[in-house]
């Protein structure tokens, strides 16, 4: 885990200090809400329909034991007890008085954590790999360079004042978990034929009112040379994307009206010009943040008896194993998944109790690390097997352990309506309706692999255009509609949902899911996940179920 | 008819007008039936920057004698989010939540307040 220096430390606390006394002018009538505002959301804070709610980084979704415990508090402290994790791995307290914002920045600074740039038109909190640094199909650990990334982003005083935001993600692996194709840039590292490592770079992805897939701009960069590179992208769009005009303000619009060949044409252009060794990281510096990141592992035998015996002893164990633990690269070891997602509860929501179990688990049983994946639900990356069993019971205690990882209830949400200025419709009782619908777990695993995403409006934060199903909130004169899209992936095998239909009202909508979901399982064969049915059979028959009635 | 809202500085909860002071609960929010008033109250709120932020005017309807906001996002600033019904004012209980709580749907358009939709 990256542990801040003395300078991290020092502009984290300063930044702190700066937003207390600016907020003690706002409160005073010293400056206007239209002077607050910039300043507040730069540093994550927004005033939402029934509170302030400050939004969290987790630099590449990275947490230790102690920075949670810490949230934890703050949550129980400042807010309602709880925390929303979110599609961008942060977490957004909902809850928030403007008085406390300061106190809670300084809190946060203990722990190594702030709110900055999670807001703005700023490059915003860098994504990675949840699988980072614990999976055999990666080349390195993604959350070397993201932290490189951070650092440089961080404050970067040429790009404070960007077009809009800018988001970047990072993953060395070859299956994608990290989102990259939906990004303004998505790095993926691949290997030469020189065995050199370098990063393929895709620029121009993005969800909401106009989704685009990024496309890549570079099949090759060396990662040597990633930061300046990054600079001369970056360079580019503060040059010319546009300001005229939020809708078209992104970097996937300057890309997509340029086309990908002109627009890797001006990059390379102006990276040209430069000396990539000025922005690029010495290799000190990365060796100094590489050794950040390197867990020692115990040798340990490949199977567990232990493992074996609860296995069979325990049905639910069973099907938990089946679900949310992944294999690991070190021998003994295991990836476990902490669902977010019980059907019935708000997808991403996690109390101040559960934090702290999750804490106590990190600590004792995964090598005091705990990811957050975009997908809403947190990972214990590091567990040997044989703890499994207990790590198990723990999490089934704290009501964590809904073995639904990819299945039908393990939707992403949103706020929504409940919470967000934005949103035109709720999303999070539609996640549960569903969720309550499909919570026999027998039954979702008959179903197997079926990713719905759900966004209370346009701008996507439910990732719905990428959902094997998507359901986008709309507001129909007044009443909430759902607009549903199907064929959608944000993975290696990326693609935009199609439209299913005309809106369907809200009390129709997990009756369409099921009979979607009863439309595949006629369909299928075998071997075919939701997905594969349906880009083999297309639209059609899902089309001609759910709007049968209609007929 | 009309109701002046806003989110209160100090921590952002959602607020009413009323005779120039700012209440908590909808159903003691003042109502204007004449523009120009609801207007006039709105510039005079807009003056007071350190109490509320960006306070702006809502439409509301009749429903079964009691009044709503229009729009169910308006409905939901009144209660609180509907996921979590101990968060928000909601969680104050009483007949004029019940009411928010009930009143489904909107009009269809301004002015057809009888069309509205209950569950």
């Amino acid at each position: 885990m990256y542990r801040y220096d003395t300078i991290d430390k020092a502009f984290v606390a300063d930044r702190a200090a700066e937003f207390r006394e600016q907020v003690g002018r706002r409160l005073a009538g010293e400056i206007t809400e239209d002077q607050f505002k910039p300043i507040r959301l730069l540093n994550g804070l927004y005033l939402q329909l029934h509170a302030y709610m400050l939004r969290i980084a987790i630099p590449y979704g990275t947490l230790t034991s102690k920075k949670l415990r810490k949230l934890a508090w703050i949550a129980r402290t400042y807010d309602q007890g709880y925390g929303h994790f979110t599609t961008r791995t942060n977490l957004q307290l909902h809850w928030i008085k403007l008085a406390d914002a300061p106190d809670i920045l300084e809190h946060l600074a203990e722990v190594e954590m702030h709110s900055m740039q999670t807001s703005g038109n700023t490059i915003r909190n860098v994504t990675a790999d949840p699988y980072a640094g614990a999976t055999a199909d990666e080349l390195d650990d993604p959350r070397v360079w993201a932290e490189a990334i951070r650092q440089w982003s961080t404050l970067h005083p040429e790009f404070s004042f960007l077009p809009r935001k800018f988001k970047i993600a990072v993953t060395a692996a070859a299956k994608d978990r990290a989102a990259t194709r939906v990004y303004d840039i998505g790095l993926a590292m691949r290997r030469a034929r020189t065995g050199e490592l370098g990063f393929e770079v895709m620029v121009g992805g993005g969800l909401g009112r106009t989704p685009y897939l990024g496309p890549t701009i570079r099949q090759f960069l060396p990662s040597r040379h990633l930061l300046s590179y990054l600079e001369a992208i970056v360079r580019v769009y503060n040059r010319h994307g546009r300001r005229d005009n939020i809708w078209k303000a992104r970097i996937k619009v300057l890309v997509a009206s340029l086309g990908a060949e002109e627009f890797a044409r001006q990059v390379e252009a102006e990276w040209a010009k430069g000396e990539p060794e000025r922005a690029d990281l010495p290799d000190t510096e990365l060796a100094r943040i590489r050794a950040a990141f390197t867990p020692a592992f115990e040798v340990l035998p490949a199977r567990s008896e232990a493992l074996e015996r609860a296995k069979a002893a325990d049905p639910a164990f069973a099907r938990f194993l089946r679900h949310n633990v992944h294999p690991h690269k070190a021998p003994g070891y295991a990836i476990v998944d902490v669902s977010l997602k019980t059907p019935g509860e708000t997808p991403g929501d996690m109390s101040s109790a559960q934090m702290e179990v999750v804490a106590d688990l990190a600590e004792r049983y995964s090598l005091d690390e705990v990811r957050v994946n975009y997908q809403q639900n947190l990972l214990l990356p590091h567990v040997r097997l044989d703890d499994l069993p207990a790590v198990h019971a723990a999490l089934a205690a704290a009501g964590l352990a809904t073995p639904n990882i990819d299945l039908v209830s393990d939707i992403i949400a949103c706020p929504g309506l409940d919470y967000c200025a934005l949103a035109n419709a709720r999303a999070i009782p539609v996640a549960q309706h569903i969720a309550k619908r499909f919570a026999d777990p027998e039954r979702a695993e008959l179903i197997g692999e079926l990713k719905i995403k759900i966004s209370g409006c346009i701008n996507a934060c439910g990732h719905h255009h990428v959902g094997h199903i998507g359901i986008l909130g709309v507001d129909k004169k007044g009443e909430e509609f759902y607009q549903v899209t199907l064929g959608g992936s944000g993975e290696e095998d990326a693609a935009l949902g199609q439209m299913l239909g005309p809106a369907l009202p809200a009390d129709k909508v997990t009756d369409a899911i099921e009979q979607m979901v009863e439309v595949y399982l006629r369909e299928r064969k075998s071997g075919e996940r939701f997905l594969d049915t349906f880009r083999r059979t297309g639209v059609a028959p899902f089309k001609e179920a759910v709007y049968a009635d209609a007929h | 008819m009309k109701a002046l809202t806003g989110n209160l500085l100090r921590d952002g909860e959602a607020v009413f007008w009323r005779a120039g002071a700012w209440v908590p609960r909808f159903k003691d929010a003042e109502l204007f039936d004449d523009e120009a008033v609801a207007e006039s109250a709105e510039a005079s709120a807009k003056t007071a920057q350190t109490v509320v932020v960006d306070p702006y005017l809502i439409d509301v309807i009749e429903s079964d004698g009691l009044w709503a906001p229009l729009s169910f996002r308006e409905r939901i600033r009144a209660l609180g989010p509907s996921n979590h019904p101990q968060h928000g004012k909601q969680a104050l209980g009483g007949e004029d939540i019940a009411a928010l709580q009930h009143a489904h749907g909107a009009a269809r358009s301004t002015g057809r307040v009888n069309l509205i939709k209950r569950k």
